[in-house]
């Protein structure tokens, strides 16, 4: 080949990296003994370990927390650790920063900072952060295999044993993504461990891929993220959950599907066992899911509605009702639930129906976002599972009951659902004319909007007046008029012509409660099969056991 | 997690407000340093007749904060992060260290004063509550652009903002702001345009007069009203106390901030409750409490709770 030259490659290492790594090791000789370092010695070990400029992936997401290893990364000496690239799902501790004002790290890639959202803003006004990108929970595991390989992963388990073997339980989450990612690269992986035993109730993540283990001050930090008190359900909320059922989730038997967080989606998951037993539709929907254990999905899974559901992640309490539930839930030999956010995101990505979330602002295109001003929330992995994945092949009725033409190459979609209140409290409007994001976007010198559920996605709008088919809409001047109708009395909703909501509703672009023979004085928190805490753990015959700032009684 | 002690602005003056503090030998320390600091009796400036003017009323708040803090702090009740609104930001700088008591006594005076004299008659306060930032922003704008002096003056939380200005142009804001939909919009009882850009020349002689007194570093951040950051800087903090006086008080983001680096345990020193309240609503996952309310033992209790748990 002309201009091609053939380089010898005998005085070239290909083993830079593993030689790297064999260096550092030896420097952590007289510190750990065989792979475990002693708690006092953390610090001493991570400033042998880490060098200035490492890119450092730090466990933490919204839930699990490698709390000691942070803790501990925050107390090295700035003067030997410094300018570290940090890769963390979530930046939720306050020592998460700390270490970025202590120039102990400089630059961030991360998929959410809800808890940190205002201090991040602010920081990288002030240029003491340098941003990476922020992502999606997907986004970021895959960039660790491509262009982001962790040089040190710092991870978080229950119980390790002297080879290293990890026990993550419940609570395995990403920590094999983290792990596989810098181990197999020659990087460094340091687990924090609740205990060290000698025998380990299961293996999550075999010993060979793991360096050093350290036990932990403390447990890990475990968020119950995923608790919703049904006490603090709506009416309002019941009227839109049984909208749902029955406008969507009836209408085009979705049969596999994610809930988010929200108090809407626990109203859905509450009312099936009674709104959705009375419409005989048990059997027929919502029968796979991809989602956390949600204390609030209890009554549906007792009342024999639900097959199976794969977890991102555990929750706090919902451990023993888990192992009661094997044929539910995804469980190893030791009977505890196995999670994995990476796998279940990929799931909820391209295996599931449909998703369901709530927003906080969305556009009269449908765009949506969580992003307010001033703060830099993130996306988590809602847009992971709030998007139409394109290169989805395998059919369900719910898919390809979205097609809209008889073109013969014509394809299905994912369900997008977005349900909002029209008003947030205090008189903020949900619908409007412009996001916040896109100042946010601005200020931060983002190379694009932040913006969470892109209108394009969204096949339905659901709110207090009613649902809008947006994927029915057959130009962008009659889906912007979709969501105007359901727009209730903000700005946006004060612009449609009322007129043109008969013809919408005949066209069957959008629908009121009564056209899905629903009545609005029906529509009641009598009709939810838990009204509180309390009555969760009785449907869960006493397996589920709520943490104390759950517990009322 | 941490507690951050809140010093109240004003607004919060009661009568009576250092007569009430508890009989302790640092109230009586604090309140004797003030009088020297003065060349006056303290004791006698939160009588009715005394409080109606500006110069006592920010005297007093100062005593109030720093006294009570002291008298916590000895019995191990310290603060991890200290906040104050507009004057109560001196009695947190106090506490955190960064200057004399005595110092702050006299600065604040000749702040009162200064204020007292910048607009004698004509300009004063507003508050909107219901309205977001940007609507009530977009007001300001145009009234701003139509040559009516009128400004934002604090952001005390999502929904509760006050202006300040001319009498009349805040009337004509008001009114506005009732249209858009606000849930209450109503004249203050204040006669000075604080936090806003008409007392700039306060700020320049506040600037000068701090040249020359001595700040240390805080033994624990302080949050600047001016840009809601939590300030570890000696330099910084005098900038801060020289400015906010005639720029706004970004509260609502300066307290987020601190939930954020972790206060779990708001403590408002006295007088009253008005902090409290926008903490309570603000961060109902935390808890607030008022010295004032719930007494010097509760707070004490529940602030060495939540630096000894267990």
């Amino acid at each position: 080949m002309v201009g091609v030259k053939q380089v010898s490659s005998k005085n070239h290492s290909w083993t830079k990296r593993r030689d790297a790594k064999a260096e550092r090791l030896k420097n952590v000789e007289g510190i750990s003994s065989g792979k475990v370092i002693p708690t006092d010695r953390i610090i001493e070990a991570l400033e042998s370990l880490i060098v200035p400029g490492d890119r450092v992936s730090l466990e933490g997401n919204n839930q699990k927390q490698a709390s000691f290893l942070s803790a501990a990364l925050n107390k090295v000496s700035p003067s030997r650790i410094h300018d570290l690239h940090m890769i963390m799902s979530s930046i939720s501790r306050p020592e998460h920063l700390d270490i970025f004002e202590k120039g102990i790290a400089k630059k961030v890639d991360f998929a959410y900072a809800g808890p940190q959202s205002l201090r991040i803003a602010q920081m990288l006004e002030d240029g003491k952060v340098t941003m990476g990108e922020i992502h999606t929970y997907l986004e970021l595991y895959s960039r660790l295999f491509v262009d982001l390989i962790p040089s040190v992963a710092l991870v978080a388990a229950d119980k390790a044993d002297k080879e290293g073997n990890l026990y993550t339980g419940p609570n395995t989450e990403e920590t094999p993504t983290l792990v596989e990612a810098t181990a197999f690269r020659d990087g460094i992986v340091i687990a924090q461990v609740n205990e060290l035993v000698d025998e380990l109730p299961r293996v999550d993540i075999p010993g060979s891929w793991i360096d050093f283990v350290t036990v932990a001050d403390k447990p890990y930090e475990l968020e119950p993220l995923f608790t919703r008190d049904p006490r603090h359900i709506t009416d309002l909320q019941v009227l839109m959950a049984m909208m749902i059922i029955r406008g969507i989730y009836e209408k085009h038997e979705v049969q596999s599907l994610n809930h988010g967080i929200g108090y809407n989606t626990a109203a859905i998951e509450l009312l099936l066992p009674t709104y959705g037993e009375q419409l005989g539709l048990r059997g027929k929907i919502c029968k796979h899911w991809a989602s956390n254990p949600h204390p609030t999905l209890i009554p549906a899974i007792e009342s024999g509605w639900v097959e199976s559901i794969h977890c991102f992640g555990g929750e706090v309490g919902m451990e023993e009702y888990v192992r009661a539930r094997p044929d539910v839930f995804f469980t190893g030999k030791d009977g505890s639930m196995r999670s994995n956010r990476t796998l279940s995101q990929l799931a909820g990505q391209y295996a599931v129906d449909l998703f369901v979330g709530s927003t906080l602002q969305m556009d009269q295109d449908g765009n949506s976002s969580t992003v307010t001003s001033g703060r830099l929330a993130g996306f988590g992995g809602a847009p992971n599972m709030g998007h139409d994945p394109r290169g989805r092949r395998h059919s369900t009725p719910a898919w390809l009951n979205m097609m809209t033409s008889d073109d013969p190459l014509a394809r299905g979609k994912k369900l997008v659902v977005q349900v909002v209140e029209t008003f947030q409290t205090g008189n903020t409007p949900v619908i409007v004319e412009s996001l916040d994001a896109i100042d946010v976007g601005k200020n931060a010198e983002l190379a694009t909007t932040p913006v969470m559920i892109y209108g394009d996605d969204v096949t339905h709008l659901v709110t207090e007046e009613g649902i809008a088919y947006l994927y029915k809409a057959s130009s962008m001047e009659e889906r912007r008029e979709a969501v105007a109708a359901v727009a209730g009395v903000t700005q946006v909703g004060l612009k449609h012509d009322p007129k043109r909501t008969d013809e919408l509703r005949r066209s069957g672009i959008i629908a009121l409660p009564e056209d899905l023979g629903i009545r609005r004085t029906d529509a009641n928190r009598s009709l939810l099969a838990a009204k509180s805490v309390e009555e969760l753990v009785e449907w869960s015959e006493g397996l589920y056991n709520p943490p104390a700032k759950f517990r009322s009684w | 997690m941490s507690v951050a002690f809140l010093f109240p602005g004003q607004g919060s003056q009661q009568v009576n407000m250092l007569k009430g503090l508890p009989d302790h030998r640092l109230v009586d320390k604090t309140i004797d340093e003030a009088s020297e600091a003065l060349n006056e009796s303290a004791i006698l400036l939160d009588s009715e007749t005394n409080l109606q003017s500006t110069v006592a009323v920010q005297i007093c708040l100062l005593i109030a904060g720093v006294s009570s803090a002291r008298v916590l702090a000895a019995n191990g009740a310290k603060p991890d992060l200290v906040a104050g609104h507009s004057v109560g930001a001196f009695g947190a700088a106090v506490i955190a260290g960064v200057l004399d008591f005595q110092d702050a006594v006299s600065i604040v005076k000749q702040r009162g004063e200064w204020m007292e004299q910048a607009y004698p008659e004509g300009y004063g306060m507003g508050v909107v509550l219901g309205l977001p930032e940007q609507k009530l922003g977009k007001i300001l704008e145009e009234h701003l652009s139509q040559g009516e002096e009128v400004y934002y003056a604090n952001l005390n939380s999502k929904d509760q903002i006050t202006i300040s200005g001319t009498i009349r142009g805040i009337k004509k804001v008001l009114e506005k702001a009732k249209g858009a939909g606000a849930r209450k919009a109503e004249l203050l009882n204040v006669s000075v345009p604080s936090h806003c850009p008409l007392l700039d020349t306060v700020s320049e002689k506040l600037a000068f007069a701090l040249k020359n007194i001595q700040f240390r570093s805080p033994e624990v951040p302080f949050a600047g009203n001016r840009t809601a950051r939590a300030l570890r800087d000696p330099e910084a903090i005098k900038e801060d106390l020289a400015h906010s006086v005639s720029h706004s008080v970004k509260w609502h983001q300066a307290t987020s901030l601190f939930y954020e680096l972790g206060a779990r345990l708001f403590v408002e020193l006295p007088p009253g409750r008005v902090l409290t309240d926008l903490s309570c609503h603000a961060f109902p996952s935390a808890r607030s409490v008022s010295v004032d309310d719930s007494g010097f033992h509760t707070a004490q209790v529940l602030i060495n709770r939540v630096k000894q748990p267990n």
